[in-house]
């Protein structure tokens, strides 16, 4: 039998969830057994305020295509202007992927809240499309 | 939640104590809030999450307040946090064990509707997100082993197709399980609750032994031979080759010791030597079973005379020895002199799990000696028997059901899980973060405190109550916590489907004041929420099922608060229908449907029926006075219900008849979640009054 290879290649996406909402949130897709893509491997943090736009450039320089950030938006528990800090880290980051040479498009952020898990894999699925049109 | 959280915000030190394994309460468990629709997860998950990290809150999960009692200071309050057997500290909540657990109890996050494990984290939003596992002590058919072997963990492996598992299960328990499911009376059997049931045989716990053991051996025919630990400190001497004497060498060498077994005889298996075969046990299976010791780095002396004296001189740390069976003998090991004796079995291999139990516990013994400490901690895995029960000489051997691996599951099928964990022990070995703890115990805690808040909320009608209704008789009659669940985004089907057949149900009905205004059921009280939440899952299922239809059976309908009337006229506008009418009876009709009887008050009148897929109770609020016992001399007064009487709600909302205890939410009467916020935020002021009036607050 021949195995189509291209097809069979999945982006791999890193996605930052958040320890309190959007982690739980991407946990119930899974335990809803709903289908995305395998190439998503979550790392959970505490707060999206405080991921450092360095880590996005690190993992998309070492091996995965695209970096999501399952924000907390207005759930956060921590703080009150939780989206707009992360919104400044992500426009840092799309600036320093410029600089080095890499389509800023690689990074989305999107608000999940602790059931949106259709909501993630659907998010999942678009980013997904976006990165195959990115290597193709 | 909203209390603590008020208060913390106030810069008090707040102590919140939940019953449950998360906070949450019933709201975190609901789809839609009404009259806005907004999802209610997403509204309680931040406050969650703030309780959680909140630096002036401690979280006390799945604990029980015992005792407040007030003193010069305030009020010094006991909490009793429950054994989960899962170190939180540890755990990271990966779910690795939940895959595993062989045992399934009804989920209560889902009003039962499906299952979930032993071990368990409530739900993925919980907070904390930790696991527990749900254990009543042992089960009867483990306490009765006297080799202290978990039959019910094996029954239970067993049960999940895992033999080779099972095996293992027991091997650390005893070297012979082959040789007790031939020779063992099988009191496990004797004491499980199945086989006291009505129509109820009990689970053949020696054949699923004989069919696991004869399996495993037929696989691993030979034993992989530890080398005998170099533990010059623990270093045994073991005058007996028989089966006491090696359980007691097989567990010593399994920590750690090194432990020599002298015999006169030959070979060693005592009076197994040669099997039993009246019994069915052949030598050959006897000397499987006596590699198991060796394997486990026991050296056996063949052919040699041993003393306690002449080992003392030798250097062993301590010496095990058997002493000659007389009527009056202590049916239990004895230590006397660093030496460890217990009863000789001489001619009763029928006692052969007594002879493996007092091996278990003489090894205790022994560890207990040379490392001296105390053995009461460990001799509680292997129960010291009373002598009544040990029977008097029977030759005649059951013989194990037999079974094959195809019948096993159905032969085991009907276990009950007495004691819910069986102590399968395969969440022990997955678990990465080596969290879980059998032996664990729960953990009491005094705290001091100036003020108490009560805010234990509310419980629902038991519509088993109002046995014409048929709830609990019918599967297709549910309740409206049952229905919310049906409806979460969290929801256990992922599908709106009745529970009998898993049809999606075409035509639903609410029973609007099941329990509530209702003098025969005891609350003659409306409770507030149910009309509303009755018409919020009307519009949401006629959202998630466009072409269905549904009725609401109301007595009046109270869309009382800001937005309700609206919200109301939305669901009428929506197709709902309204009947007007009280509903006596429901009855089960063809294809598990069911017909409710109503009294029609505002059309032709009369007594009429209708068919329907699936009925809805929309049962009423009652209170959850349980807290009231711990209060002791500071009882606070209740109402005729037996919620918390405040002592004037109009002006001061929250303050009970007890100086320094108030009432928050639910708990004081029926409110809507607003009402419930609005409540709490008024208490923790009276609170914090309280605590600034006394000088509390410095």
């Amino acid at each position: 039998m021949i195995v189509d290879v291209k097809s069979t290649v999945l982006p791999k996406i890193l996605v930052f969830s958040t320890d309190s909402i959007s982690d739980p949130g991407i946990d119930l897709a899974g335990a809803s057994h709903m289908d995305y893509s395998t190439g998503a491997m979550v790392i959970s943090v505490p707060c999206s305020s405080g991921i450092h736009p360095g880590w996005i450039l690190h993992a998309l320089k070492n091996g995965f295509d695209g970096v999501f950030i399952a924000a907390d938006g207005t759930d956060c528990p921590f703080l009150e202007d939780c989206t707009a800090r992360t919104g400044n880290i992500v426009a840092a980051a799309q600036a320093l992927l410029k600089e080095n040479g890499i389509d800023p498009m690689r990074l989305k952020m999107a608000a999940i809240c602790s059931v949106c898990s259709e909501s993630f894999v659907s998010h999942v699925e678009k980013f997904n499309s976006v990165l195959l049109k990115l290597e193709a | 939640m909203e209390s603590a959280v008020t208060l913390a915000d106030m810069g008090f030190d707040v102590a919140l104590v939940e019953k449950e394994a998360s906070i949450g309460g019933k709201m975190i468990l609901l789809s839609k809030v009404f009259p806005t629709l907004d999802c209610s997860s997403c509204i309680s998950t931040p406050k969650m999450a703030a309780v959680a990290n909140h630096p002036r809150i401690t979280l006390f999960t799945y604990s029980n307040v015992k005792s407040v009692k007030r003193d010069a200071h305030g009020f010094r309050v006991r909490v009793v946090s429950r054994n989960s057997y899962v170190d939180p500290q540890k755990c990271t909540g990966c779910s690795q064990c939940e895959t595993v657990c062989t045992v399934a109890r009804p989920d209560q996050f889902n009003d039962g509707m499906i299952a979930r494990r032993a071990i368990y984290i409530p739900f993925p939003q919980s907070v904390p997100k930790k696991a527990v596992i749900e254990k009543k002590g042992l089960s009867p058919c483990s306490q009765a082993c006297p080799a202290g072997i978990r039959a019910h963990g094996i029954v239970s492996l067993a049960r999940a197709g895992k033999f080779r598992e099972a095996a293992k299960r027991h091997l650390e328990d005893s070297p012979f399980p082959a040789a007790l499911s031939c020779l063992c009376y099988a009191p496990c059997e004797n004491r499980c609750t199945k086989g006291k049931t009505k129509k109820g045989a009990p689970i053949p716990i020696k054949g699923v032994s004989s069919l696991m053991a004869n399996g495993y051996y037929g696989s691993n025919d030979q034993v992989a031979i530890k080398t005998a630990p170099d533990a010059p400190e623990k270093r045994v001497a073991v005058m007996d080759a028989g089966p006491a004497g090696l359980s007691a060498a097989y567990h010593l060498a399994l920590n750690g010791y090194e432990v020599t077994v002298f015999t006169k005889d030959s070979a060693p298996g005592g009076i197994l030597a040669e099997g039993v075969p009246e019994a069915g046990l052949s030598r050959e299976l006897v000397a499987r079973e006596i590699d198991n010791v060796i394997g486990a780095g026991v050296i056996i002396d063949t052919d040699t005379s041993m003393t306690p004296e002449e080992a003392g001189r030798r250097g062993f740390a301590a010496a095990l020895a058997p002493v000659p069976w007389n009527p009056d003998l202590v049916m239990d090991p004895v230590v006397k002199d660093g030496i460890v004796t217990y009863p000789e079995l001489v001619d009763r291999p029928y006692l052969l799990a007594h002879a493996i139990g007092w091996g278990r516990r003489a090894a205790v013994m022994v560890q207990a000696l040379v490392e001296k400490r105390n053995s009461e901690d460990a001799l509680v895995l292997v129960p010291a028997l009373k002598r009544e029960k040990i029977p008097a000489k029977d030759p005649h051997y059951t013989v194990a059901t037999k079974l094959s691996e195809e019948n096993v599951q159905e032969a085991v099928s009907g276990c009950l899980d007495c004691g819910v964990c069986s102590e399968c022990r395969q969440c022990v070995e997955v678990c990465p973060g080596g969290a879980i703890d059998l032996a664990m115990k729960p953990s009491t805690c005094e705290i001091d405190t100036d003020s108490v808040v009560l805010a234990t909320g509310f419980r629902l009608f038991d519509p088993a109550r109002k046995p014409l209704l048929g709830y609990s008789r019918y599967p297709n009659v549910i309740t409206a916590m049952q229905m919310d669940r049906l409806l979460a985004p969290t929801r256990p089907y992922n599908a709106l489907l009745r529970p009998s057949d898993g049809k999606i149900p075409g035509n639903i009905a609410f029973v609007l004041c099941t329990g509530s205004r209702d003098v025969n059921a005891g609350n003659p009280r409306c409770s507030r929420i149910c009309c509303m939440y009755s018409i919020k899952q009307a519009q949401l299922i006629m959202g998630a099922l466009p072409i269905s239809e549904v009725t609401i059976y109301y007595i009046d309908i109270r869309a009382f608060g800001k937005g309700y009337d609206e919200f109301f006229q939305q669901a009428e506008g929506m197709g709902t229908h309204f009947v007007k009418g009280k509903v006596v009876r429901v009855e089960e009709v063809k294809d598990q449907n069911l017909r409710v009887h109503f009294e029609d008050m505002e059309g032709k009148g009369g007594l009429r029926q209708a068919n329907h897929d699936l009925v809805v109770l929309s049962v009423g609020a009652i209170s959850n006075p349980g807290i009231v016992k711990v209060l002791g001399d500071d009882r606070v007064e209740q109402d005729e219900l037996s919620y918390i009487r405040e002592v004037d709600g109009t002006v001061e909302p929250g303050r009970t008849s007890v100086d320094g205890i108030f009432v928050a939410g639910a708990a004081s009467g029926p409110k809507d979640i607003p009402d419930s916020v609005v409540h709490a935020g008024a208490a923790s002021a009276q609170a914090a009054s309280y605590l600034i009036r006394t000088g509390a607050l410095k």
